[in-house]
């Protein structure tokens, strides 16, 4: 067995009530390393075309890379599967603690279908599984069902991940909570678990995560601790997480506000790590082996929702929750984005989709629920449609529990105007109109709109340069090579996993320098980008497998047709032509042909026309 | 994670000495480790004279061949931080790793120190 891996996934078909384990294939180690390259692989070989997300053919699997449990700094862990949000790839992350005890349990990842004939969790201890009933927990929120499992095996060092109500549901958008205040947030993981009949999942484990030469990992986790010190990038998270995002985002326009129409907000700071400060933060604190402590754990001390205690509220979550719906008490945000996690909801698609509910009531679209304002700034309608939307209640909760996509198709009228999203997904609180490369990401990215395959705004707006030379930010000319690469680069390195966070310090170097001490294999510093790139292609021909073609690489109507009403970048937007020279240019650089599929040529040269298959 | 590499050899940290508790969602962590107290109940309770201090490091240390594997000195632990091992059944403690903890050694903020009460470096 290479060091750094456990060794075998364990495979669970939760219809037939079958366990087994998998041994990892050496070839899969080395092409595709882990986390990411193990999940798009699998999902690859496994998944027939057109299988509907929630059917139990579907497979969700939590996957950790060699350096996940380890003591290199800012690891974490990952949920793939097909999205029952977007029908695409899906790939959401996670820190905290529950990822590390995989390995500890024995595996390099978890790889779960079948459907079980009513609810279930599974406890997996030391290589030992059962599938428990779950009927009592069924119907409770994702937090209570943590502590209760906890209670019930009788040890609170259990690491548990759990869904709410909102999974159960179906709820297009549901995630899966990872102990507290971790999610896998993002594209529907939760709702693939509850169509599963699975409410939760415990580990615990005493395996150990062996190193092949440790001597160098240490010196290794050295260069890596002290690039994390020296970045100014790394000390903002250290001192303020993502909240000080909030006050960057405003004034650079990119901040979402009235559903994305506009880029600016004037209580912005009520919002960011200023309002924070002052109402809720008590401590920093930290996923497991992390420097970093984005996290700033707090409570609510004073007003309506005094007594909720709140993680940080995140700068996606602070702005879709916050900014995009007018709310500037973060009290009150902090304690819908908590009400949220507590059913299982995504809080950037759900507050998108409250976003979207309140700009269709402001055109007439939609009868406002009885006695409720449906309008922007109101906490209580807000809290109104978390609820609708997690229980499925009447029209309104029906409609938005399918995502802003479906909704604006059914609604009509125009709705498709002002749906934020791209491929399905829910955009993130990065209106892209100042920034065309932020742009591109979002047209391109595997899951559907999402910032976190790419991050050009860092150059675009935050002065930081690209390979030694300032970036124009409004230009067109060289953005698809920087997205292309930033996106290989990313996907090459979320097979570590590494957190992105930890990514804006620690060098490409000293990523190949962990890797190498840890399982022995020599590698440069190029190899995230290669297996990034391969990754890259392979969720390309997933997506295009299922019919998702370069139509879809698109932004949402309102970037492309209504010019920014304020900041800095005013009166822009991403035209059809724009988008148009986007797409070109990075088909292109990607050596795909002129509808966006990988050629020939570019499969060979990236070794993925063999015959290496992952099978079950 | 040093200490469990230190303890076992690869990375869990549920083989470390050294424990963070996690309480109220995360609200709290605590860190919980052996305080070396001056009146250690661990020593006091050993039949077999098996727990005794290190003059030079301050740490109270269990010798292994001495231990039969009884489980007292864990029992009246106050802070709960002495276990018995699988494999032995040896009774294990935090040894402050002879007078330089690998937790202090790789703690990458600094965060952990090791400081003898009353000044100096083992006087008391």
């Amino acid at each position: 067995m290479i060091k750094g891996y456990m060794g075998k996934f364990l495979y669970i078909d939760l219809t037939k009530e079958e366990v087994r384990e998998i041994p990892l294939p050496q070839w899969m180690a080395e092409k595709y390393i882990g986390g990411k390259g193990f999940g798009a692989k699998i999902l690859y070989d496994f998944l027939p075309a057109g299988t509907d997300p929630l059917a139990p053919e579907n497979i969700i699997m939590f996957m950790t890379g060699p350096l996940t449990g380890t003591a290199a700094p800012s690891m974490r862990a990952c949920v793939v599967t097909k999205s029952p949000l977007t029908g695409t790839f899906l790939d959401s992350y996670f820190g905290g603690h529950f990822g590390p005890e995989i390995k500890y349990a024995g595996y390099d990842g978890l790889i779960i279908t079948g459907k079980a004939a009513r609810p279930v969790y599974l406890w997996i201890n030391d290589g030992e599984v059962a599938i428990k009933p779950a009927s009592q927990l069924w119907g409770r929120d994702a937090l209570e069902v943590n502590a209760a499992i906890k209670e019930e095996l009788g040890d609170d060092t259990v690491k548990v991940v759990s869904i709410g109500p909102a999974g159960e549901n179906g709820v297009r958008y549901a995630l899966i909570n990872c102990e507290y205040n971790r999610q896998a947030g993002r594209g529907g993981t939760g709702a693939v678990m509850g169509s599963k009949n699975l409410k939760a999942i415990a580990l615990r484990g005493s395996r150990q995560v062996r190193i092949e030469d440790t001597d160098t990992f240490k010196e290794a986790i050295e260069k890596a601790n002290a690039e994390l010190k020296e970045s100014p990038d790394v000390q903002a998270l250290v001192e303020t997480g993502t909240a000080s995002a909030v006050p960057f985002a405003n004034e650079t326009g990119l901040l979402p506000r009235r559903n994305y129409k506009d880029g600016t907000y004037e209580s912005a700071n009520k919002l960011s790590d200023i309002g924070q400060s002052k109402h809720l933060w008590l401590k920093s604190a930290a996923c497991m082996g992390c420097p970093i402590r984005c996290s700033k754990m707090g409570v609510v001390r004073t007003g309506k929702y005094a007594g909720t205690i709140s993680d940080i509220v995140e700068y996606e979550s602070a702005a879709l929750i916050g900014s995009n719906l007018e709310i500037e008490d973060i009290r009150a945000v902090a304690y819908l984005v908590k009400l949220c996690d507590r059913l299982g909801l995504d809080s950037m698609s759900a507050g998108s989709a409250i976003a979207f509910a309140m700009e269709a009531c402001e055109k007439g679209l939609i009868d406002p629920p009885e006695d409720i304002k449906l309008e922007f700034g109101s906490v209580e309608a807000a809290e109104y449609l978390i609820k609708a939307i997690t229980f499925r209640e009447g029209s309104l909760g029906q409609l938005l529990a399918e995502g802003v996509k479906r909704a604006a198709e059914k609604l009509k009228g125009g709705a498709e105007e002002f749906a934020v999203h791209v491929k399905g997904l829910e955009s993130p609180a990065w209106g892209p109109r100042g920034v065309p490369g932020m742009g591109l990401v979002l047209m391109t990215a595997d899951r559907g709109g999402c910032h976190q395959r790419g991050f050009p705004v860092a150059y675009e707006a935050g002065g930081e340069k690209w390979n030694g030379k300032p970036v124009e930010p409004l230009g067109l000319e060289g953005k698809a090579e920087m997205v292309a690469q930033l996106q290989n680069y990313l996907a090459g390195t979320d097979t570590l996993v590494k957190c992105d966070f930890g990514g804006f310090g620690v060098q490409p170097a000293t990523y190949a320098r962990l890797l190498t001490a840890a399982t022995g294999r020599t590698v440069g510093e190029d190899l995230f980008d290669h297996v990034g790139e391969r990754i890259w292609n392979l969720t390309r021909l997933f997506n295009l497998r299922e019919g998702i073609d370069y139509t879809q690489d698109r932004l949402p109507a309102r970037f492309v047709n209504e010019p920014l009403p304020s900041g800095p970048n005013k009166g822009h937007r991403i035209t059809e032509d724009d988008m148009k020279f986007l797409r070109t240019d990075y088909y292109k650089v990607r050596g795909w042909d002129e509808k966006g599929v990988p050629t020939g040529a570019t499969l060979d040269r990236l070794g993925m026309q063999d015959n290496d298959k992952f099978k079950l | 994670m040093a200490c469990s590499e230190k303890q076992s050899g690869g990375y869990n940290p549920r083989l470390a000495l050294l424990k963070i508790r996690h309480i109220n969602e995360g609200l709290i962590h605590e860190p919980v480790v052996c305080r070396q107290c001056s009146n250690s109940y661990c020593q006091t309770v050993c039949p077999v004279n098996a727990v005794e201090r290190d003059d030079e490091t301050g740490a109270v240390l269990i010798d292994r061949n001495k231990c039969t594997g009884c489980g007292l000195c864990a029992k009246y632990c106050y802070f709960g931080v002495i276990r018995l091992s699988n494999e032995e059944k040896k009774a294990e403690k935090c040894d402050l790793c002879g007078g330089s903890p690998a937790c202090v050694r790789e703690c990458p903020t600094g965060a952990l120190e090791l400081v003898y009460s009353g000044g100096g470096d083992n006087n008391d």
